[in-house]
C-alpha cells in the first residue's frame, strides 16, 4: 500500500499564490486591446441618441470623406452578410427578438449602434461620427415597465405583437386558501433598481481574418469564447475550425461580458470581408449605456406564517424590465424567472406561487449580473422573515432557525422544482452568528439604540443552485447545454502537464485553481502544470465562465481526467520501476514504489513513453494525454448567512458599515484565498447594490447615469473589512465535492445590508423596500418617519 | 472618447505663455493638471483648436508666506496644499479641505490654478478661497490684475476671467488672532465632489464672536458666502441657541439645486447640519488653542 502522508491532498485547501498574478500586477498581461495588429482598422460607432424611434434616412458621404476613413456601414451595407441573432428558447409564452449588428430601420434604446465608421485609429474614427446624418421619425418610447404593461404602451417588437417577452408561473399547493388562513402575513411592493455590471475592462474585441487558412479569429474581453465560436460558424456559415474565439486576459466580466453583442458580431463580419483586421475598444460611455444590465424588478410579496413562526405560504408577484432586446444566448426570461425560482430561497416553504412577466421596455438589455436574479430573490425574501421576526417579536436568527431546511430534509425540493442537496444551511446562520458574536452585538445595539443611535444588524441566509449540470439549463428552455465541461490534461515529451479546458477565467484565478486540482489528483508538482482556457480551439466544446460554474464543472473534468491519466503513468512507471501497479504513487512529480527509494519523474517517464524507444515494449507505451467530459447532472447547493452590522447617521443620513461576516459552504475549498477574494469582490457589489449604484433612465429612455460620476460604485473607502468563514463540507454530488461560489456575495448582501438598514430604523418605525437605499431616499425615508411619529 | 484634433504649445515661461494666450483667446484652452479639462475633451464637450501647456511654467508653483498670510501659485498641486506645513499652520481649515478633494492620483496632478478656473460649484478650493476672502491675482496681455474671490465666481464653470487671463497666484490673508475654522463635507464616496460642504471660521474677542464666516459649496450654482448667517453671530455670545439659529438660517438662506444624486431638500437640510458642525467645532478650536 502506498503511503497514506504522500497520499493526503497538499495543495488543495492551502492559499496558494495565485500564477495568474505576476502577469497580471506587472502589465503583461494580454487584453483585447493590447493585441496590436499592423493595419488594423478602428470603429467608432455613431449610437442612437433615442430611446424609440424609425430611421427614415442616414446620410454618410460626408462621414466617408474625411481623412483617415476608411469606410462607413450601415444596416443596408450589411443586407446578406449576416443573419440577425435570436436567443431561443422552449419556454412556452417567450419571445425571441432578432439583434442586428446596426439597427435595422429601428432604434429601441438609447446606445444602439446605428453607423460604423471604421478609420485607421479611433481618434479619426470619432471625428467622423461628427459628418453622419441620421434622420429620426421619434417613436413613444416606454421606460416604466408598468406602463409598458398597459394596453396603450407602444409595443417595441410587433412580431410579438407584445412586451410580455416571457412569462412563466410557478406553483405548490393552495396559496389563495393558506394566506387566508394564516394567522400571520406580512407583505410589501419591493422595488429594486437597475444597475450596471462595470467590469474594470470596457468591453473590447478585434477580429482578424487570414486569407490563407480561411481562419476567422476573433480576441474579445468575452466570458463565453465557446458560446461565440459556436455563434459565429452558424451566423457566418463557416465550420468550426475556421472561427476561433480567443479570450485571453479579460479584466472582469460579473455576466456582463456573458453575452453575445452586435459589435462582437460586427468586426467578425467586417473583417472577414475585406481581410483587414477591424478592432472595436469600448468607452465607459458605451460600457454604462450597452453592456446588459441587471437586477431591475417590482416584487410584490407576501408570507405567511403560523404564531410560532413556521412559514406556511408564499407569494410573489413579479415584473422584470428586461430592456429592448431578449439577450444571446440567455433569453430575457434568464433574470426574472430566477427571482421567482430562487424566491423560498433556503427555508421549508409548504405552498407557493411566484409569477413573473419579462417585460421590454426602451432601454438597454438586461443579462446575466452576479447572482442572476437570486440578489433579488434573496433581498425579498431576507425582508420578509425579518419583517415578520418584528411582527412575531422574535429574533430574527432564531426565525430563520426555525425554518431553515434541515440536515435530515435534503435532499430538499423547493416549490419551483429546485432540488437542495445536502448542505450546511442551519450551520452557516450559526458559524454566522458565533463570529460576530451575535448576543454581544445585539446588546451593544440596545446600548446604542437607547442613547438615540441609529444602529442596525441584518442577517441574511440564501442558498443558490450552482454548478448547474445537463439536466438543467442554465437559462430557462435555452437550447445551449452549458451544463457538462471538457478537460484534457496532457504529460508532454519533456514532463510538463497541460491542462486544456473550456471555460474563461477573467478574474477567478481559475489557471491557478485547477492547477491546484490537477496536482493533488496526479502527483505532479504546481509548477509544472500550466492550464491553457479562454480559447474555443482547446477543446471540442465548452462555453465559459459564468453562473458559479467553473470549479465545479472544470474541476470535476480534470479530477476525472486526472485520475485516468495518473493510471496510465503509474501503468508505464510499473514497468520501468519493474513493481506492480498497487505499490506504486506519484507525489511531488515522482512516481515511487511505496516502503522503497526506487522512484523517477514524471520527466523520466516522459522520454520512457516518447522518445527512449525500447525502454518500454510497444503496448505500454501510453497514451500520456486524457480527455474527459463531466457533467454534475443536477448541480449542487450553496449556501451561506451573511451578518451586517451599521449605523445611521440620523442627521446626514450617511449610512457606515461597521463590520460584515459570510459564513459560506462552498464544498471543498480549492484555494481559501481565492475564495476570499471572491467574496470580497462579490460582497462589495452587494453593498453597491444596496446603497448607491442606480442605472437612471428618464421617462423618454434618456440615460442619466453615463459615467462614474453619476452612477457609484462603492470604493474601497466604503467596503468594510469582510470576514469570511468557510465550511469545508465536500459536496455529495459533485465530483471532488466542490461547490461554486463566485456570485454568493452579489445574492447575500442587498439583502443584508437591506435589513440591517431597516433594522436601524426600527425605532423610526421605517420599513425598506427599495434599492439601492440612496442618502437621498434615507432622507426621505427618515424625514416622513420622523413626520409622522410626530403625528403631523 | 477621444479628444477632437487641436495644436499644442508647450511654453517655457509666463511671459511666452501670455502672449501665446493673447494670440488665440477664445480659440485656446491653458493645460495646467488636465483633471478637469481633459474628460471634458475626451466626451468633446470642449473642442478647442489649441492646447498651451503650462506644467513647464515652475515660475507658477510656490508657496509664500507673505504678511502672515500665503502666497500659493498657481501650479501648487493639491497635493503639495494637503501636506504643506504652512498651510496647516496658517490656514489648517484648508488642509482639512485638501483631504476631500478627489484621491491621491488626481491630487498629485491637480492644481489650484485650474481648481479655481474650472469653478465647479460642488469643488473645495473654490469655497475655501472664497470663504478666506481670496485675491486671485492674474496676467494678461493687459498686465497683472486682482480679483476678489468672492466675486470670482459667476456660476457653475464659470468665472470673471477673460479669455486671455491666466490665473498666476492665490493671495490668503493673514487670519485675525484668536480664531478658530473648520470644514465639513457630505458626498456619496471619500474623495467625490460635495453634495454639500461648509466650511467657518470664528473669531473671538472679550467672550463675545467679532467676526464670524461661512461658506458653501454644493448648494448653489457658485461657491456662497453667508452674509446674513454671519451677521446674526457677530457681536454675540457663542452658545447651542444661538448655533442652531444660525444652522437653520444657513440652510434657508442657500438655494440649491436637485440632481440625480440629491435633492434640493436634501442639500439644504444638509447645509443646516453641516453648518452647525463646523460652527461648533470652529468656536471649540479656539478655545483650546487659547488655554
Ligand atoms: C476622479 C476625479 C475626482 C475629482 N474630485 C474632485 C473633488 O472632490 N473636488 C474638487 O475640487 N475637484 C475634484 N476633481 C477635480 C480636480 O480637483 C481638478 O484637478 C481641478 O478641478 C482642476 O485642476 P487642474 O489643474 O487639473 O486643471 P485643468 O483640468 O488642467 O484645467 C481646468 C480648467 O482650468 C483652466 N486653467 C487651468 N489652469 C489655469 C490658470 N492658471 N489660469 C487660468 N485658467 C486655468 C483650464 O484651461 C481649464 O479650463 C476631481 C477630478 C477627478 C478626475
Amino acid at each position: 500500500m502506498a503511503d497514506p502522508d504522500v497520499l493526503r491532498p497538499k495543495h488543495i485547501g492551502a492559499r496558494v499564490r495565485r500564477v495568474e498574478d505576476p502577469r497580471l500586477l506587472t502589465g503583461q498581461g494580454a487584453f483585447a486591446d493590447d493585441r496590436i495588429v499592423p493595419g488594423a482598422l478602428h470603429i467608432a460607432f455613431r449610437r442612437s441618441d433615442h430611446a424609440h424611434a424609425l430611421i427614415s434616412g442616414i446620410d454618410t458621404a460626408a462621414a466617408a470623406a474625411m481623412p483617415g476613413v476608411f469606410a462607413v456601414y450601415t444596416a443596408a451595407d450589411l443586407e446578406g452578410l449576416v443573419e440577425p441573432l435570436r436567443a431561443t428558447s422552449r419556454m412556452r409564452n417567450y419571445h425571441a427578438t432578432p439583434l442586428y449588428p446596426l439597427a435595422r430601420g429601428r432604434v429601441r434604446h438609447v446606445g444602439e449602434p446605428v453607423v460604423a465608421v471604421l478609420a485607421e485609429d479611433r481618434y479619426r474614427a470619432e471625428d467622423a461620427l461628427d459628418g453622419i446624418a441620421i434622420d429620426y421619425a421619434p417613436l413613444a418610447a416606454v421606460s416604466d415597465p408598468r406602463a409598458a404593461l398597459g394596453a396603450d404602451a407602444p409595443v417595441l417588437h410587433e412580431e410579438a405583437g407584445t412586451n410580455v417577452l416571457a412569462e412563466r408561473e410557478f406553483s405548490r399547493g393552495d396559496i389563495a386558501a393558506e394566506l387566508a388562513a394564516a394567522p400571520i402575513r406580512v407583505g410589501g411592493s419591493f422595488r429594486f433598481h437597475r444597475k450596471a455590471p462595470t467590469a474594470i475592462e470596457n468591453r473590447a474585441c478585434i477580429a482578424e481574418y487570414d486569407r490563407g487558412r480561411r481562419l476567422l479569429t476573433l480576441t474579445s474581453s468575452t466570458q463565453i469564447p465557446g458560446v461565440i465560436r459556436d455563434a459565429l460558424a452558424d451566423l457566418l456559415d463557416m465550420p468550426g475550425h475556421s472561427v476561433r474565439v480567443v479570450a485571453a486576459d479579460v479584466g472582469g466580466g460579473f455576466g456582463g461580458k456573458a453575452s453575445l453583442y452586435p459589435e462582437e458580431i460586427l468586426v467578425a463580419v467586417l473583417a472577414r470581408r475585406l481581410g483587414r483586421a477591424v478592432r472595436w475598444t469600448g468607452d465607459r460611455l458605451e460600457d454604462l449605456a450597452t453592456t446588459s444590465h441587471g437586477f431591475d424588478e417590482i416584487i410584490d410579496a407576501e408570507l405567511a406564517l403560523d404564531r410560532d413562526g413556521t412559514m406556511l405560504a408564499l407569494s410573489a408577484e413579479v415584473i422584470g424590465d428586461v430592456g429592448a432586446y431578449s439577450i444571446y444566448p440567455w433569453t430575457a426570461a434568464l433574470e426574472p424567472v430566477q427571482v421567482v425560482s430562487f424566491m423560498p430561497g433556503p427555508y421549508r416553504v409548504p405552498t407557493y406561487r411566484g409569477r413573473v412577466r419579462a417585460v421590454a421596455t426602451n432601454k438597454a438589455p438586461t443579462g446575466p449580473y452576479r447572482g442572476v436574479g437570486r440578489p433579488i430573490a434573496t433581498f425579498v425574501m431576507e425582508r420578509l422573515v425579518d419583517m415578520a421576526a418584528r411582527r412575531l417579536s422574535l429574533d430574527p436568527a432564531e426565525l430563520r432557525r426555525r425554518n431553515l431546511v434541515r440536515p435530515e430534509e435534503f435532499p430538499y425540493r423547493v416549490a419551483s422544482g429546485i432540488v437542495w442537496d445536502r448542505s450546511g444551511f442551519g450551520e452557516c446562520l450559526e458559524r454566522a452568528c458565533a463570529a460576530i458574536d451575535y448576543p454581544k452585538l445585539r446588546t451593544d445595539q440596545g446600548k446604542a439604540r437607547a442613547a438615540g443611535r441609529l444602529c442596525g444588524v441584518g442577517i441574511a441566509s440564501y442558498a443558490e443552485l450552482t454548478g448547474i449540470g445537463s439536466r438543467i439549463s442554465a437559462a430557462p428552455g435555452m437550447p445551449i447545454n452549458t451544463g457538462t465541461e471538457t478537460a484534457t490534461i496532457r504529460l508532454d515529451s519533456t514532463g510538463a502537464v497541460t491542462g486544456n479546458f473550456g471555460i474563461a477565467s477573467h478574474g477567478q484565478g481559475l489557471e491557478t485553481t485547477l492547477a491546484q486540482v490537477i496536482a493533488d489528483e496526479l502527483g505532479a508538482r504546481l509548477a509544472d502544470i500550466q492550464i491553457l482556457q479562454g480559447d474555443s480551439a482547446l477543446v471540442a466544446h465548452g462555453t465559459g465562465t459564468y453562473a458559479s460554474r467553473s470549479a465545479v464543472l472544470a474541476g470535476g473534468a480534470a479530477v476525472s481526467a486526472a485520475r485516468l491519466l495518473k493510471e496510465r503513468i503509474i501503468r508505464a512507471a510499473s514497468h520501468l520501476l519493474e513493481a506492480a501497479v498497487e505499490d506504486i504513487d506519484a507525489a511531488d512529480g515522482r512516481v515511487f514504489v511505496s516502503g522503497t527509494d526506487r522512484s523517477l519523474s514524471f520527466r523520466e517517464i516522459a522520454r520512457a513513453v516518447y522518445t527512449e524507444i525500447g525502454r518500454l515494449p510497444r503496448d505500454a507505451r501510453e497514451e500520456l494525454e486524457v480527455t474527459k467530459v463531466y457533467d454534475p447532472f443536477f448541480g449542487t447547493a450553496t449556501a451561506a448567512t451573511h451578518i451586517a452590522a451599521l449605523e445611521i447617521d440620523p442627521q446626514t443620513c450617511k449610512v457606515r458599515l461597521d463590520r460584515y461576516v459570510v459564513a459560506e459552504d462552498c464544498g471543498r475549498v480549492i484555494n481559501p484565498m481565492i475564495v476570499d477574494g471572491q467574496v470580497h469582490g462579490a460582497v462589495a457589489q452587494g453593498i453597491g447594490a444596496a446603497l448607491t449604484e442606480e442605472i437612471v433612465y428618464d421617462e423618454a429612455g434618456q440615460l442619466l447615469t453615463a459615467s462614474l460620476v453619476d452612477y457609484v460604485i462603492p470604493a474601497a473607502s466604503e467596503v468594510p473589512p469582510i470576514e469570511t468563514i468557510h465550511l469545508d463540507t465536500e459536496s455529495p454530488s459533485t465530483l471532488g465535492g466542490f461547490r461554486g461560489m463566485g456570485e454568493g456575495g452579489t445574492i447575500g448582501a442587498p439583502a443584508a445590508v437591506a435589513n440591517a438598514l431597516a433594522d436601524a430604523l426600527a425605532p423610526l418605525g421605517a420599513e425598506i423596500f427599495e434599492l439601492p437605499m440612496t442618502p437621498e431616499r434615507l432622507f426621505r425615508l427618515i424625514t416622513e418617519a420622523t413626520a409622522q411619529a410626530r403625528g403631523d | 472618447m477621444k479628444p477632437a484634433p487641436f495644436e499644442y504649445f508647450c511654453p517655457d515661461s509666463l511671459d511666452e505663455a501670455v502672449v501665446l494666450l493673447a494670440g488665440r483667446a477664445a480659440e485656446a484652452k491653458l493645460l495646467a493638471g488636465g483633471q478637469s479639462l481633459v474628460p471634458l475633451l475626451n466626451f468633446r464637450l470642449l473642442q478647442p483648436a489649441a492646447l498651451i501647456d503650462i506644467n513647464r511654467l515652475s515660475e507658477l508653483a510656490f508657496l509664500a508666506e507673505d504678511r502672515g498670510g500665503l502666497r500659493i501659485g498657481a501650479l501648487t498641486r493639491h497635493h503639495a496644499l494637503e501636506t504643506s506645513p504652512a498651510v496647516a499652520a496658517l490656514f489648517p481649515v484648508l488642509s482639512e479641505a485638501m483631504a476631500h478633494v478627489a484621491h491621491l492620483a488626481v491630487r498629485n496632478r491637480g492644481t489650484i490654478g485650474g481648481s479655481l478656473a474650472h469653478a465647479d460649484p460642488a469643488a473645495e478650493l473654490p469655497m475655501v478661497a472664497t470663504l478666506l476672502d481670496a485675491e486671485i491675482r492674474t496676467r494678461s496681455a493687459a498686465g497683472p490684475h486682482t480679483h476678489d474671490a468672492r466675486d470670482f465666481f459667476t456660476g457653475p464653470l464659470s468665472t470673471v476671467l477673460a479669455d486671455d487671463e491666466i490665473v498666476t497666484e492665490v493671495f490668503l490673508p493673514a487670519l485675525p488672532p484668536r480664531t478658530g475654522s473648520a470644514f465639513a463635507e457630505f458626498s456619496l464616496r471619500r474623495g467625490d465632489f460635495a453634495i454639500a460642504a461648509v466650511a467657518a471660521t470664528v473669531t473671538v474677542a472679550d467672550g463675545r464672536i467679532t467676526a464670524a464666516r461661512l461658506a458653501v459649496a454644493g448648494a448653489d450654482e457658485r461657491p456662497l458666502r453667508l452674509d446674513e448667517v454671519e451677521a446674526s453671530l457677530a457681536g454675540q455670545c457663542f452658545d447651542a441657541d444661538l448655533v442652531e439659529t444660525a444652522a437653520r438660517l444657513a440652510g434657508e438662506s442657500v438655494n440649491p439645486f436637485t440632481d440625480l444624486r440629491a435633492s434640493a431638500d436634501y442639500r439644504r437640510h444638509l447645509v443646516a447640519v453641516l453648518a452647525r458642525r463646523v460652527l461648533t467645532e470652529a468656536h471649540a478650536r479656539i478655545a483650546v488653542g487659547a488655554a
